[in-house]
């Protein structure tokens, strides 16, 4: 087991940056998902980790041990591949072996430790199948066991849940949180999926353009994002942005969201960041969050979206739409006014101009 | 709008009234490939009947009867008996068969080498792909033409060898009885050595990226990787590329026929050559289509057994 360092890491491509001085810290045992959209960075920083790729600038280091230079297959690193790399000309039982059967095992040993990793994995009454015959789930735990055999201290996965068809992906979710719980190893899981990344990571790395934009347990990146980008992304559908302007009030801090009025009173502590703030704010609240109320804002309903367990409702449009869920179905329809008003302890504010939470967060 | 409707709904009435049945479909396809099995089977099946017919019989085109009444000549199974007996057939065969368990494993092996180093990039990788697909592009009797140049004995490969050993190299390689066969392996090497990589390649760029990577990170060498992943996933391609380069080098003719003419005496007669012969000089018709008989149930013995070790490989990739 081992805890990953990651030191001003930087990787271009020609003149692409694909990582900005990436910084963080994975500590011993623990499941860290790195999580943003395609293009964000987060395979690259993976496949450095692995060592398929040379930072070019930047440390990582593995516990105490620096891993420049270290090959790939002497990292002791187990990775699963999107599509598992599954050797399809072997058997299962092959398939375990390969790792122990390349660096030189004895013929009793490895066929003991394939044993053992089969019984732990459930594959004992697969092992002779031929590996390109299995169901994804399957291949799954071959992948996994393929890489635990060789008690690795860090597993890595890449996204290997996005070719599961969605009903799927459930199941294996579970199974993947099970294993990880057995081997107890520090994970490093990368994927686009924030349920994926929320069901399953200690803490997620929330990544877009090359550049880190939060680290923090899936609780915290929902509800404290650090910028605009965590709160839009984190969430389905993301967090409501408003833009407005400071204003004072007879009854507190409250922000001006020119035509659609003003906002309920912010809470003090709050109010007194965001006093700090020079120029526009963006006023956020989870979609979750709205609740219909005598007082608040009040916007003309544009679409109904009803999706069985909730129902989202659209309203406004263009800069200052705005989307509620709501856990039954609600009374309104196209065309009509709704008073809707976030509570206030759920209100998060951004600065307009830097993109950065205000506030105690 | 309403033609649209009315082929829709018709479209769905034919389907309806007109289930197409398999056996239904099976037979209309037959009837609309009939022509052509019908030609197919005429230019295969009548070529090889015809050579089945005259091989029993003494018949020559000089013979003046038509090939049709050779039963005339009917000579019951002579031609056989005598290609059993023939040391000049036999040992036309055995070096047809030298011929190939050198230049097939060579070819093999080279292009194997090439293609593994053309997998990865490098500078000038294309113009190195053109020029070495070049001998493959050259007519057969223009490379026998060249290489019979090449090998003159004052030509410029005996004077490569002298500016190397700094001493003057007089080989005299194609009438040299020993070295004219060496000289005409090379020269088959040369020319179809690119066939073999150009499909050993198409298979080594199939092999699974990640499938690699994965072998890399559970600690496999570069050498460990290729036998254990890289082969067993090029199988199927490697049979189809040894059978191609089997059968076409069991016919060598064109380059070796100018090269040599067979010689000097018979020390490059190949089975090609011996038929040509045959064939041109001594118009023994009925002998030919003996030898071609059993040198097609040779090669097709090769093809059967190359086709079931593919199939077996597909179904049990081991």
């Amino acid at each position: 087991m081992s805890a990953i360092h990651l030191h001003n890491l930087v990787k271009k491509f020609g003149d692409f940056t694909a990582l900005k001085t990436m910084d963080l810290e994975i500590a011993d045992g623990e499941f860290m998902a790195l999580l943003g959209p395609s293009g964000c960075g987060k395979s690259t920083t993976m496949n450095m980790i692995a060592g398929m790729e040379e930072p070019t600038s930047g440390r990582i280091l593995f516990g105490e041990r620096d891993m420049a230079g270290v090959p790939m297959g002497r990292r002791g690193v187990g990775f699963v591949f999107q599509n598992y790399a599954i050797f399809t000309h072997m058997t299962v039982r092959q398939n375990l072996a390969y790792g122990p059967r390349m660096r030189g095992a004895a013929r009793a040993e490895i066929d003991r430790r394939v044993g053992a990793i089969a019984e732990m994995l459930q594959l004992s009454p697969l092992l002779d199948r031929k590996a390109d015959r299995l169901s994804v789930n399957i291949l799954q735990r071959v992948a996994i066991g393929r890489s635990a055999i060789m008690e690795p201290a860090i597993f890595l996965l890449d996204e290997p849940l996005s070719n599961v068809d969605a009903a799927f992906r459930a199941v294996m979710r579970t199974e993947l949180k099970q294993l990880q719980r057995q081997f107890r190893q520090t994970m490093v899981y990368v994927t686009h999926d924030q349920l994926e990344a929320m069901t399953m990571a200690d803490r997620i790395a929330v990544m877009d353009h090359g550049v880190l934009q939060q680290v923090g347990t899936p609780l915290e990146v929902y509800n404290n994002p650090a910028n605009v980008f965590v709160a839009r992304f984190i969430g389905a559908p993301g967090m409501n942005l408003l833009k407005g302007r400071p204003a004072e009030s007879d009854r507190g801090l409250v922000i001006d969201l020119g035509p659609l009025g003003v906002t309920p009173p912010l809470p003090d502590e709050l109010a007194s960041a965001v006093r700090a703030v020079r120029g526009d704010v963006l006023y956020g609240f989870r979609p979750e969050q709205v609740a219909l109320a005598e007082r608040g804002l009040s916007m003309p309903v544009s679409f109904v979206e009803r999706i069985g367990a909730r129902t989202i409702v659209h309203l406004g449009e263009d800069e200052s739409a705005v989307k509620a869920v709501f856990e039954n179905d609600v009374g309104l329809s196209v065309g009509q006014t709704a008073i809707v008003a976030p509570p206030a302890s759920s209100v998060r504010v951004f600065d307009a101009a830097t993109g950065l939470a205000v506030g105690p967060g | 709008m309403s033609a649209v409707t009315a082929t829709i709904s018709e479209d769905k009435m034919d389907a309806r009234t007109k289930p197409a049945t398999p056996d239904e479909g099976a037979r209309l396809g037959f009837r609309l490939t009939l022509p052509a099995q019908i030609l197919v089977l005429f230019i295969s099946a009548f070529p090889l009947l015809m050579q089945l017919y005259i091989s029993v019989t003494d018949w020559s085109p000089l013979s003046g009867v038509g090939w049709w009444n050779a039963w005339e000549m009917w000579n019951s199974f002579a031609n056989y008996t005598d290609l059993a007996a023939d040391t000049r057939f036999w040992s036309a065969l055995q070096r047809t068969a030298i011929v190939m368990l050198v230049c097939v494993p060579a070819e093999f092996l080279l292009g194997l080498a090439l293609a593994t180093l053309f997998a990865d990039d490098f500078p000038g990788k294309r113009i190195f792909y053109s020029i070495l697909l070049m001998p493959m592009m050259v007519v057969p009797a223009v490379a026998g033409y060249m290489f019979f140049m090449l090998f003159q004995s004052g030509g410029p490969v005996n004077d490569i060898l002298s500016r190397i050993l700094g001493t003057p190299v007089t080989i005299a390689w194609l009438s040299d009885p020993n070295l004219a066969l060496i000289a005409v392996m090379i020269a088959d090497i040369w020319q179809w050595t690119p066939l073999m990589f150009l499909i050993l390649l198409a298979g080594l760029v199939g092999v699974p990226e990640d499938q690699m990577k994965a072998a890399t990170l559970l600690g496999a060498n570069a050498w460990q990787r290729f036998v254990t992943i890289v082969l067993p996933k090029m199988k199927t391609i490697i049979i189809i590329a040894l059978a191609i380069r089997v059968i076409e080098n069991f016919k060598i003719f064109d380059t070796l026929y100018i090269m040599t003419g067979g010689g000097p005496g018979v020390a490059t007669e190949t089975i090609s050559v011996y038929i040509y012969k045959v064939t041109t000089q001594d118009l023994i018709w009925g002998y030919v289509a003996a030898i071609a008989l059993a040198i097609l149930i040779v090669l097709s013995i090769v093809a059967v057994y190359a086709m079931k070790r593919m199939a077996k490989a597909r179904e049990v990739p081991a």
